[in-house]
């Protein structure tokens, strides 16, 4: 029996693995519009560096506001080694320059939280902080290492060609990195099922009742921060690979934040939230980036309003919604849903138009016409105001009203006898 | 003879200048079952904290099985093989009973900081793990998150949380508090089952639980020990009878 249920068990483990491989091949046919390569790239970084940072705060409950440290370190040093390979004093083909990102985060990893992770909580979060700033200050100061302002730059082209490859194109990075997303997405898929991974759970959850067990919860905490930190630095050789520049920008507190948002955003509970999470957080920033100047400020009121009401993450509300599935409820649902929909659009495009109109007219005064939402119009008029203003408002107001329809139904569709809430 | 499973040698704990336990002497035999009564206040819990080493003992010294334990780190304490119960609920909330277990026996089967075993694929610990759960009764809960069980349930899983990892010696604190006539029949015989063979030590306010399960009764006072004996001898006792079980017994 023992032996049959194995065998399932392995097919059905490898399954999702085998369909990302392909997935990951198959994206560069399929996305080919301009510059979407180099989303996807950074997309990848991203998802490293994410799945790294829930190591942490998902996995091994510390908040982290130092994580960028680690992989800025990595990269800094993987640029370094590019240039030395360029001048031909070692031999390293450039698929193996993240592993050098990699080591170089462990190695900082290890010294940091041989002392940070001594205790969790605020204390954790606040070292975090400090080393941070700290790491952040030594790049502007230590120009012989980080190049100052101006950063560190180097050529990957110049590396020894693998198989003939020189990832002189693109998508010949996006190869190199959907490579290493995957081995670094399943190693660390791998270690939350090792006994050090469940005991960071463990930890995470109760560590007193962790000590109480046999396990020293610094110790537990210290190797999650180890291996967080290796696979950081993997994202930092990725990026000087992707880029081939790294500044300060890269590893200070903001970069830093922006992991936090992204993996949060994503859903932390979860071992698929920082990948979406980072897909979607790259996204924000790279195509509504392009759009408007405020995206900032989106995120920031997407990471609020995912703090206060999806404390789950987006992956969370996707699978808090398999309650309803399983239960064959799920149809309750659609109808609530399809008719807040609609209101929730106008609200959103209200207010979000209204934001970029005010924008607009606070800082290019000058350029009467405007477009938004494919829709050009005079910024001297009241009209796109009054429009705007009414949107918000009849969509928040019905939004509002239909909201309590959709929390009931919610309520129809999850409800289980005898289980309290 | 083998020494004592548990020894205790004048131990004094004081918070910032008030002595709670005064000069604690005892001493449980092997495979000895062992109840600790007192009032509210005692020192009870702050004598499990002491031994387990969740607070550090001001003076004295502690054995376990003859090797000093004084002041070491709860883990430590654990792997020497002492393993305790909480009076306050005190389980994973946020994982699965059966990740509950598991992760309980992770140490005591020499996987420790293991980051080259997947414990899914080890057969003797998720049997064990099984085994335990069924001890339990609480098969039917296996993949229920912790933190979502009854009372009843969380106070069986807290018992298997501790006895999981295999340890010679039990420390239950209070483990039918607030329970019903029937749940405490209950968690009495699941105790009775898994500690079989074991030395335990239970602190306990349930008279008719302490005179049914213990072989010998200390009776603990204003951080003091004010007699030890069997059952019998413990109920016969006039200091027992003035400070402590008189009002207790008049309850049941």
């Amino acid at each position: 029996m023992a032996n049959g249920t194995n065998n399932t068990m392995s097919m059905s483990s490898v399954l999702p693995w085998i369909i990302a491989a392909i997935a990951l091949v198959i994206l560069p046919f399929v996305f080919t519009g301009g510059g979407s390569i180099t989303i996807m790239n950074q997309i990848g970084i991203t998802i490293v560096l994410a799945m790294s940072y829930n190591m942490l705060l998902g996995q091994g409950g510390m908040l982290s506001f130092g994580h960028a440290v680690y992989m800025g370190l990595g990269g800094f040093v993987a640029v370094h080694v590019m240039n030395i390979v360029e001048y031909q004093e070692i031999w390293l083909p450039l698929p193996f320059l993240p592993l050098v990102g990699g080591l170089v985060g462990l190695g900082f990893a290890t010294i940091i939280g041989s002392f940070s992770t001594r205790k969790a909580g605020t204390v954790f979060a606040m070292i975090s902080l400090g080393i941070g700033e700290l790491i952040a200050a030594c790049c502007i100061i230590i120009t012989v290492f980080f190049g100052g302002e101006e950063g560190i730059s180097g050529d990957r082209t110049m590396a020894p060609p693998t198989f003939g490859i020189e990832f002189i194109s693109q998508k010949e990075v996006y190869f190199l990195i959907a490579f290493w997303v995957l081995v670094s997405t399943f190693l660390m898929y791998l270690f939350t099922q090792t006994p050090v991974g469940k005991m960071a759970n463990a930890v995470r959850d109760n560590p007193e009742r962790a000590e109480f067990v046999g396990y020293s919860m610094r110790w537990v905490r210290f190797v999650s921060f180890c291996a967080a930190g290796f696979f950081a630095g993997v994202a930092g050789g990725l990026f000087a690979i992707n880029f081939e520049i790294l500044t300060e920008l890269n590893l200070n507190l903001n970069a830093s934040f922006t992991v936090l948002l992204a993996t949060y955003i994503g859903g932390v509970g979860f071992f698929l939230g920082p990948i979406v999470g980072a897909i979607l957080f790259t996204l924000l920033q790279t195509v509504i980036g392009l759009k408007t100047d405020l995206w900032a400020l989106y995120t920031g009121v997407v990471f609020i309003l995912t703090v206060m009401f999806l404390p789950a993450g987006i992956t969370g509300f996707f699978a808090m919604h398999l309650v309803p599935w399983h239960l064959g409820r799920f149809g309750m649902l659609l109808k609530p849903y399809a008719k807040i929909f609609l209101p929730a659009l106008m609200f959103v495009i209200g207010a979000v138009g209204l934001t970029e109109l005010v924008n607009h007219s606070r800082h290019h005064g000058d350029e009467v016409l405007m477009s938004l939402f494919w829709v050009e119009f005079n910024t001297k008029s009241a009209v796109p105001y009054i429009v705007l203003v009414l949107l918000t408002a009849v969509g928040f107001w019905f939004s509002r009203l239909f909201a309590r329809e959709v929390k009931e139904a919610w309520g129809d569709a999850t409800f289980v006898e005898g289980q309290g809430r | 003879m083998a020494a004592e499973a548990l020894k205790l040698d004048n131990v004094k704990k004081s918070f910032s200048g008030t002595e709670i336990i005064r000069g604690l002497n005892l001493s449980v035999g092997q495979n000895e079952r062992h109840a600790i009564i007192g009032p509210n206040g005692a020192g009870k819990s702050t004598a499990y904290n002491l031994i387990t080493g969740r607070y550090e003992v001001s003076s004295g010294q502690i054995f376990l099985n003859g090797q000093e334990i004084t002041n070491l780190q709860p883990y430590e304490v654990k792997r020497k093989g002492l393993s305790r119960s909480f009076q306050i609920t005190n389980i994973f909330p946020k994982m699965s009973v059966f990740e509950n277990v598991r992760c309980s026996l992770l140490w005591a089967m020499d996987y420790k900081y293991s980051f080259w075993h997947m414990v899914g694929k080890q057969p003797e610990l998720n049997e064990n793990a099984e085994k335990i759960i069924e001890e339990l009764n609480l098969k039917e809960r296996r993949d229920t998150l912790a933190g979502v069980l009854s009372y009843a349930e969380q106070r069986a899983l807290e018992i298997g949380i501790t006895i999981a990892g295999g340890s010679e010696v039990i420390l239950l604190d209070e483990p039918t508090a607030g329970m019903s006539v029937s749940e405490t029949e209950y968690i009495v015989g699941l105790i009775r089952k898994v500690t079989e063979g074991k030395t335990l030590v239970v602190v306990e306010h349930d008279m008719g639980v302490v005179f049914d399960l213990a072989d010998k009764i200390s009776v603990l006072v204003y951080g003091e020990i004010i007699a030890t004996g069997t059952p019998i001898e413990v109920k016969e006792n006039q200091a027992v009878q003035e400070a402590y079980l008189g009002a207790a017994m008049e309850d049941h």
